[in-house]
């Protein structure tokens, strides 16, 4: 489905919030490298999905009356083997219609475990009344949520812009790498900045967004959770 | 979109029409008339049905009783009658109209907005361009139009320059002429819009951007209105092009209405985003009110600054390493005097002479060894601005210093700036510096933070025109 019709589809079913696996194609659709991730309604089919991906794989629960999708047992992490995949199908299942028996259950993502050693970033973007489409550039974990080290810019933007705004958070220097921890690649990022740009841009709907964590790499960056907000009516 | 024509009546009409003028003392409608009597070239016109006669004018019923084609209105009847006058004016065949009256959506009343949705069906059904309401309108330092209701005894007029100002606040658009006209800047045009329910600061930039006589912008702005930050945005960067827009952003405490579904939106401050429209756009950006003037004199007197490199010059050793630490702070590099500059230096100063950056003349200096050392740094490559920390209390200084610096500067033009602290002979020095165009600052600190400004802005016009 193309971002058109998958935000069509959410807006006829009564949805401001985009189902996780829908956000990650719209953000797919603009570019942007996404860590593969496909949506299994039934055990089997999740197993199958996960041996055609490779292990580990994570599985997350996929229903629009959850947002905290952790605190109701929804995400079981670092499965190994079909066996693992199936089991764990079920114990999500389980666990959501015990704690939310009231939660309409889509089905339940498999995503490709993120390799380790990435850098959390935080991508954003919003609407806003006098300026329109902005984005933002954060790292992820405290320097967000503890010291808003943030930086915004108003859309269109370019790589340049993108680049300029990376630096000019005040924990920069992390991204230029430290001690053994070699730099992240800074393009890699800057190119999901201007893909969520463009995604705000053309598609007058969305409200804000959030790609969060990205995860950045010394060749790469990949988008591992994505939120999108729609605008009520 | 209506045409620049549209919004130049507002500064250079044929004609004016003050609608609710008075010969009562003290009153705003008489206030208007004055002021347009004493500069105004055009022919005025109150409009009073109480009066035959105002200040020796002929004074008409209605608007739509003068004998003659009226390019502007000025509104200052009571708001229950602005709909009313409104309405003649667009009989009329008026295209501009300044409504000064406050009593409007400003009150938060329902009366209020009733009003002032009136004001725009008029103004929309008949095409005339509005200013305001509750608004102090215009000061045309070249036209003589002056709206401003203050008493020319309350409120100097600055002389004629280079300066236009757009501000939300008519309070703080007064104050600052009249600082202005004490400090003797030079004054293009001023614009304060009020309400502003259809000229805003997106037309008016746009104007001042293309008029020949500004030649830079200084902006107070609490808020743009809904959808208009885009364009503000474009238009403001094809006038930085050719001239420095200095915004001072009010408002900037104030916590969004956002709702917050996402940790984007949760994150997002009103203000953050305005600074970041300001920084794409290439806005100076001044965050205080001192800043306004530090940064105006800077950016209006001096030449692009090429890179990031300062030498200093200064005749008090402390001074020096004020500046050190102040431009440092600020990004600035203040590099090693290289050998070849150190070898000439030393030929031409005394052996007790600091030949290191901040070059240091030391006390016993009189003007001329300034003149001869910036001979010396100024026109190197490797220098991109100096500052000069030039104490006029040591003995050897005169006021042949201003010739000298001034020569010197004129001959290579590139940014130079001077601190210089004291008493009535350091204010004289200053007056005279800042007559010939060096911008003079009382505090190291102050300087940087405005050599900084005609940095970011340097920059930004030689990226853009790359």
């Amino acid at each position: 489905m193309s971002p058109r019709e998958i935000i069509r589809k959410a807006l006829e079913e009564g949805r401001t919030k985009l189902l996780e696996h829908e956000a990650i194609e719209v953000i797919k659709y603009y570019g942007a490298s996404v860590a593969d991730a496909y949506l299994a309604q039934s055990a089997r089919e999740a197993a199958d999905i996960a041996d055609k991906m490779g292990y580990p794989v994570v599985l997350k629960i996929v229903s629009p009356d959850i947002s905290h999708k952790s605190d109701v047992g929804g995400v079981i992490l670092g499965l190994r083997s079909r066996f693992e995949v199936m089991d764990a199908y079920q114990k999500i299942i389980d666990n959501v219609s015990m704690k939310v028996p009231s939660a309409k259950i889509v089905g339940v993502l498999v995503q490709k475990m993120a390799e380790p050693g990435g850098l959390e970033v935080i991508i954003g973007g919003l609407r806003d009344n006098v300026f329109g489409p902005v984005v933002m550039f954060g790292l992820g974990g405290i320097f967000v949520e503890v010291l808003r080290d943030v930086s915004f810019r108003v859309a269109p933007v370019s790589i340049e812009d993108a680049l300029e705004m990376m630096g000019e958070i005040k924990a920069a220097k992390i991204l230029d790498g430290y001690r053994n921890v070699p730099p992240v690649h800074k393009e890699s990022l800057a190119k999901i900045i201007v893909a969520t740009a463009k995604l705000l841009e053309e598609n007058p709907e969305i409200e804000s967004l959030d790609l969060n964590p990205v995860l950045a790499y010394p060749d790469k960056a990949v988008v591992v959770d994505a939120r999108i907000i729609l605008r009520k009516g | 979109m209506a045409g620049e024509n549209s919004i130049n009546a507002f500064f250079n009409p044929r004609s004016v029409a003050i609608i609710g003028a008075t010969p009562k003392e003290g009153k705003v409608g008489r206030v208007i008339v004055e002021n347009f009597k004493r500069r105004f070239k055009g022919r005025i016109y109150p409009v009073n049905p109480k009066y035959n006669e105002i200040l020796g004018l002929k004074c008409y019923p209605s608007v739509k009783n003068i004998p003659d084609t009226i390019d502007l209105a000025v509104i200052v009847v009571p708001a229950p009658i602005v709909p009313m006058v409104l309405r003649d004016c667009g009989e009329k065949g008026v295209k501009a109209a300044i409504i000064i009256s406050g009593g409007f959506r400003e009150t938060g009343t329902e009366e209020g907005r009733r009003l002032e949705e009136e004001v725009i069906r008029i103004s929309r059904e008949y095409g005339i361009r509005v200013i305001g309401p509750n608004c102090i309108g215009i000061y045309d330092n070249w036209s003589g139009v002056d709206t401003y209701f203050l008493p020319d005894y309350k409120m100097k007029r600055p002389p004629r320059g280079g300066i236009s100002f757009i501000s939300q606040s008519g309070a703080f658009a007064s104050a600052l002429l009249d600082w202005m006209a004490y400090n003797n800047i030079g004054v293009s045009r001023a614009i304060s819009y009020g309400n502003k329910v259809d000229v805003d600061d997106v037309d008016l930039v746009e104007f001042l951007g293309r008029d020949d006589k500004t030649r830079l912008i200084i902006m107070y702005i609490e808020g743009l209105k809904d959808g208009r930050g885009r364009l503000f945005l474009e238009k403001i960067r094809e006038v930085v092009k050719s001239k420095p827009v200095i915004v001072y952003k009010a408002g900037k405490t104030m916590r969004g209405s956002r709702a917050a579904a996402s940790h984007t939106a949760a994150l997002a401050g009103n203000y953050d985003i305005y600074r970041a429209a300001f920084k794409q756009a290439g806005v100076i950006e001044a965050e205080s009110f001192d800043e306004i003037g530090d940064f105006a004199k800077v950016l209006l007197t001096q030449p692009l600054m090429r890179g990031n490199r300062v030498f200093i010059v200064t005749d008090a050793g402390g001074i020096g390493v004020m500046l050190t630490d102040a431009l440092t702070r600020e990004g600035f590099e203040i590099p090693v005097t290289p050998d070849d500059l150190k070898r000439e230096l030393r030929e031409v100063l005394p052996p007790h002479c600091i030949v290191e950056n901040p070059i240091d003349l030391t006390g016993d200096a009189d003007d001329e060894r300034f003149k001869i050392v910036l001979e010396k740094v100024l026109p190197k490559p490797y220098v991109d601005a100096v500052v000069l920390g030039a104490l006029p209390q040591i003995p050897g200084m005169t006021h042949k210093f201003i010739d000298y610096v001034v020569g010197v500067w004129e001959k290579y033009r590139k940014p130079l700036l001077v601190i210089d602290i004291g008493s009535e002979e350091a204010v004289k020095f200053k007056v005279e510096l800042e007559n010939k165009g060096i911008p003079v600052y009382e505090s190291p600190e102050r300087a940087a933070r405005a050599l900084k400004a005609l940095y970011l802005y340097s920059k930004h016009v030689l990226r853009d025109n790359r």
